[in-house]
């Protein structure tokens, strides 16, 4: 391949054969433009503080949420953005959501990955754009410490002063690049 | 010239000198007819008769100038009293005229002399005329010398005589404005035993004999003329226009300028005979091109002072129709097509568009508008330019429609409800219209002045279509339409429709069937719900229950009734609501698998009320009879309480209270401490008869800016939405996200970029929003 191509572009084109079943496999897209602007339309009129989501321009697959750290947990006061990209069989297979804002958390790794359950190998057809946010949202003030994607702050955990003064540190720094950047 | 003379060259000179003196400035002469044959004879043989006729002439000129003109003006200097402008005039055409008869041997002399010499073939034509190259050279020679100011005296002159003019004419007419006794004369001033009319009048016509004459008078006086009778045709017209627009008075004027001002005017230019037979040729075309000019004027005038009256005009429309018809005419004949629109659409703005006018009267003066114009200019083209400014202002009026609507379905005589009657089929500003019937042979340009990109329509559209399109479209009045017969099914609470089927009909011809489908569905449950109610009622298991109270029920279907202003729900007692329930059962087991949702603020109780020593018998609604229905339980009410067992705001409990005050039930003691009387405390009764609150009756129905209001907020979330997640966005961004996820799927609403940008800048007002550099985002909480 030649390496002056985009490789956005090519990573696309290149499997012909994925891209054909990528059309066959969904059958109807038209049905889950509907069911995502459905999902907006609840969201947008839900009065739900702390969780929201909105299409990322004209593309409808690809949206944009804001979640802020639920009162009585370490994360309170803090807000996070995540990417939540749908896929063409949704609902019948999950989105793919990541952090967008680092977030030091034992259940997230360094470039925003989440181990949830439901997310993977216990996502139904019946969860939507605001059940995800919410509990992404719970989960950043219960952790699951079993299996854990960042040690370093399941190990922490335990010592709650101490994870906040790391985990406010830490949000202030990349906050800080982040405004530097832009 | 002549360089060299010889003696017999020298002696012809002295005998033309001596034949005419006036070479040596000189009148006066001493040459005898004879002498003055054998000279012309000497002058025909040595042929320089053209040369004498030319020298001669200049001669003449310079006498004038130097003696004649300084004379004449003389009078015209140093300007005084209007008494003596007359006499002073009248003196320098005289002494003018006897001046210009010594000339008059002279000429007889020099016409002997061209006639005897056939000078004509080296002078041309035009210098053989003596008679009016001494003319020419008199008017020439005078006017070269006019001095500054002179018209005073001359107007000072035809003034007097005019006004002397018009009074005997006036009294001819016998219809003098004064009918008390005078002691002036209305022409000349003078007392009336020893007026001056008959003297002046002839002075007059003697002066201006004399000028006609002398071929001075168009010159001399023509301006001076035609400025007063300006102002006298502007006077009258000023007059005969005054207050009513009834009349025609187009034919009235040209009678007058006819008879009157073309009478003054012949007389003028005949020296007094007012017979316009005896007139010469030339004379009587310089009257008729001066007639020309004056009708001309009148038009213009009489137009002007239209346009000026053109508002109340079409206030008055109908009444004002034989003006309107007058300002047609007089348009076609006068240029002032720009002025009209000008001064009317100022007029309107003065007068009609601005806060202090109330809506129904502006639509009234609109449909004037549209009638009157229509009338005034059938292409429409003024119409649609005059009113312009009006169909914006009504635009952001907002209620329009709902006097729009009102007015089609008033049941006393209105313009709009016979509008309705006609029942044509409405026609919208993009809709096509069909031209078949247009006959091409009639077919006529439109106007300098129409739009060309909208030619077509504007002569089809009727009053209705017009007033529909200063919306542009028709689902604003459609939605107002159902908002008001929600009201009136409301408000009227009985099971019947004819009225409003009758309408509904009406106004179906006019927008579709397909506009007023929901309407039609809201009088079908009216019709509906007296067949349910009737069925209910007739139930045995329903009636055999005992009942607390009757009840009767509208039934609306909720997906079709426009949305309710109901911003908290009514807690019926206790009572109310076990007798609705049962209605509700009996509802359900007539309908199946449907049921019934109350909705409590609406509707009508009968109550009877009874106490010790009195009897009501009272129709209330339901958010007063329950206020009544409590105090049945306990005598005395703090307001905050009643707001708590009646889930209601407690402003709106103090509001409605004052009803059963007024009524003597109930007495404020302290202060939102409400106590029942039970025995009439109150002795002056017809005082608190009198103060009954006039309860204003309100809309059930959520109002169209409320229901936009509403909108608004759906887009307000979307928008809080998008803020939060993407931060900042410029307004078109928004704009266009909106379009694309807020505005789908059945009943969208739309949202303009104006409108967005009003609605987001009154947010930013409010706080609620930041903006900078152009990008709207959400302030930090």
């Amino acid at each position: 391949m030649a390496q002056n191509i985009n490789p956005f572009y090519s990573s696309q084109s290149t499997p012909s054969k994925a891209k054909e079943e990528k059309q066959n496999v969904p059958k109807d897209n038209h049905a889950v433009s509907k069911r995502l602007q459905k999902e907006l339309m609840v969201l947008m009129m839900s009065t739900e503080k702390g969780v929201s989501a909105f299409p990322d321009g004209e593309n409808l697959f690809k949206w944009i949420g804001t979640i802020t750290g639920p009162l009585d947990t370490v994360y309170a006061g803090l807000t996070y953005k995540l990417t939540l990209e749908f896929p063409h069989s949704y609902p019948y297979s999950a989105p793919i959501v990541r952090f967008a804002t680092p977030c030091f958390h034992p259940n997230i790794d360094t470039v925003g990955n989440i181990c949830l359950d439901i997310l993977k190998d216990k996502w139904s057809a019946l969860y939507d754009v605001r059940t995800i946010l919410l509990s992404i949202q719970s989960l950043l003030g219960e952790p699951n410490n079993e299996s854990p994607l960042n040690p370093q702050a399941a190990e922490l955990w335990n010592d709650q002063t101490k994870y906040k003064k790391h985990l406010t540190e830490e949000y202030h720094r990349v906050l800080n690049r982040t405004q530097q950047d832009s | 010239m002549m360089a060299v003379v010889d003696n017999d060259q020298k002696s012809i000179f002295s005998q033309i000198e001596f034949a005419f003196p006036i070479l040596n400035q000189q009148l006066q002469t001493k040459c005898t007819d004879d002498q003055f044959a054998k000279i012309v004879n000497d002058i025909k043989v040595l042929n320089i008769a053209p040369r004498v006729d030319r020298l001669v002439f200049q001669s003449i000129e310079q006498f004038i100038r130097s003696n004649v003109a300084p004379v004449f003006w003389k009078e015209f200097t140093n300007v005084t009293e209007e008494e003596y402008g007359f006499e002073r005039f009248k003196n320098a055409v005289d002494g003018l005229y006897s001046n210009l008869s010594e000339f008059l041997p002279l000429l007889k002399r020099l016409q002997v002399l061209q006639a005897q010499c056939e000078i004509a073939k080296y002078l041309g034509h035009s210098l053989s005329n003596v008679l009016g190259r001494f003319n020419l050279t008199v008017r020439s020679t005078l006017l070269s010398q006019l001095p500054f100011g002179h018209e005073t005296i001359i107007k000072q002159f035809y003034k007097i005589a005019f006004n002397v003019f018009c009074n005997t004419d006036s009294s001819i007419h016998g219809n003098l404005l004064g009918d008390g006794p005078q002691s002036q004369c209305g022409g000349c001033k003078y007392e009336l035993e020893n007026c001056q009319c008959q003297l002046i009048v002839f002075m007059f016509h003697e002066t201006n004999r004399k000028l006609i004459e002398l071929e001075l008078l168009e010159r001399l006086v023509g301006n001076v003329l035609t400025l007063l009778i300006h102002i006298r045709i502007e006077s009258h017209v000023r007059k005969s226009c005054e207050g009513t627009f009834d009349v025609s008075q187009l034919e009235l004027l040209e009678n007058w300028l006819e008879t009157v001002v073309m009478n003054w005017l012949t007389r003028i230019y005949s020296g007094g005979s007012s017979k316009s037979v005896a007139l010469s040729q030339p004379i009587r075309e310089a009257i008729s091109k001066f007639k020309q000019k004056l009708l001309h004027f009148l038009y213009e005038t009489y137009t002007k002072i239209r346009i000026e009256q053109l508002f109340n005009i079409i206030i008055e429309y109908p009444d004002s129709q034989p003006a309107i018809d007058d300002l047609r005419i007089c348009l076609e004949r006068t240029d002032l097509r720009k002025v009209l629109v000008e001064t009317l659409q100022e007029a309107l703005k003065t007068r009609l568009l601005h806060p202090g006018v109330n809506t129904p009267d502006i639509l009234t003066a609109y449909i004037a508008a549209i009638k009157a114009l229509r009338q005034l200019d059938p292409s429409g083209v003024l119409l649609e330019t005059v009113t312009e400014p009006v169909k914006v202002y009504l635009r952001s009026r907002e209620d329009t429609v709902r006097c729009v609507i009102s007015g089609l379905l008033d049941d006393s005589p209105s313009d709009l409800a016979d509008e309705l009657i006609k029942g044509e089929y409405l026609q919208l500003d993009e809709g096509s219209v069909e031209e078949e019937d247009e006959n091409w042979e009639k077919w006529l340009p439109d106007p300098v002045d129409a739009d060309p990109c909208k030619s077509t329509q504007r002569r089809m559209s009727d009053i209705i279509s017009m007033l529909v399109n200063v919306y542009g479209s028709q689902d604003l009045f459609v939605n107002e339409y159902r908002t008001l017969l929600a009201d009136r099914l409301l408000s009227q609470l009985n099971y019947h429709t004819e009225r409003e089927i009758r309408h509904l009909e009406l106004l179906k011809r006019r927008f579709g069937e397909n506009q007023l489908h929901y309407c039609e569905v809201m009088l079908k449950d009216v019709y509906d719900s007296k067949r349910i109610d009737g069925n209910i009622q007739s139930d045995t298991s329903y009636t055999l229950e005992e009942q607390y109270f009757l009840t009767s029920a509208l039934i609306l279907s909720a997906q079709f009734w426009p949305p309710f202003k109901e911003e908290w729900k009514l807690q019926l007692p206790k009572n109310v609501q076990e007798q609705l329930a049962k209605y509700v059962k009996a509802f359900e087991a007539l309908k199946g698998n449907r049921t019934l949702c109350w909705k409590p603020h609406l509707g009508n109780v009968h109550l009877e009320i009874e106490l010790k020593e009195r009897k009501f018998d009272i129709n209330v609604t339901p958010i007063h009879a329950t206020i009544i229905l409590h105090f049945q339980d306990k005598n005395e009410w703090a307001v905050e309480e009643l707001a708590e067992v009646m889930h209601a705001p407690a402003t709106v409990i103090r509001r409605k209270i004052t009803f059963w005050v007024s009524q003597g039930l109930l007495k404020e003691t302290t202060t939102d401490v409400f106590v029942l009387q039970e025995e009439n405390a109150v002795k002056n009764r017809s005082v608190t008869e009198s103060i009954v609150e006039e309860e204003e009756v309100e809309s059930a129905m959520a109002s169209a800016s409320d229901q936009r209001e509403e909108e608004l907020q759906v887009f307000w979330s979307y928008i809080v939405g998008m803020l939060t997640n993407l931060d900042s966005m410029p307004l078109d961004r928004i704009h266009q996200m909106l379009k694309m996820f807020a505005s789908q799927g059945p009943g969208a609403v739309e949202c303009g970029l104006p409108e967005l940008r009003h609605f987001l800048d009154r947010k930013v007002r409010e706080h609620q929003l930041l903006l900078s550099g152009g990008l709207y985002r959400l302030p930090k909480s």
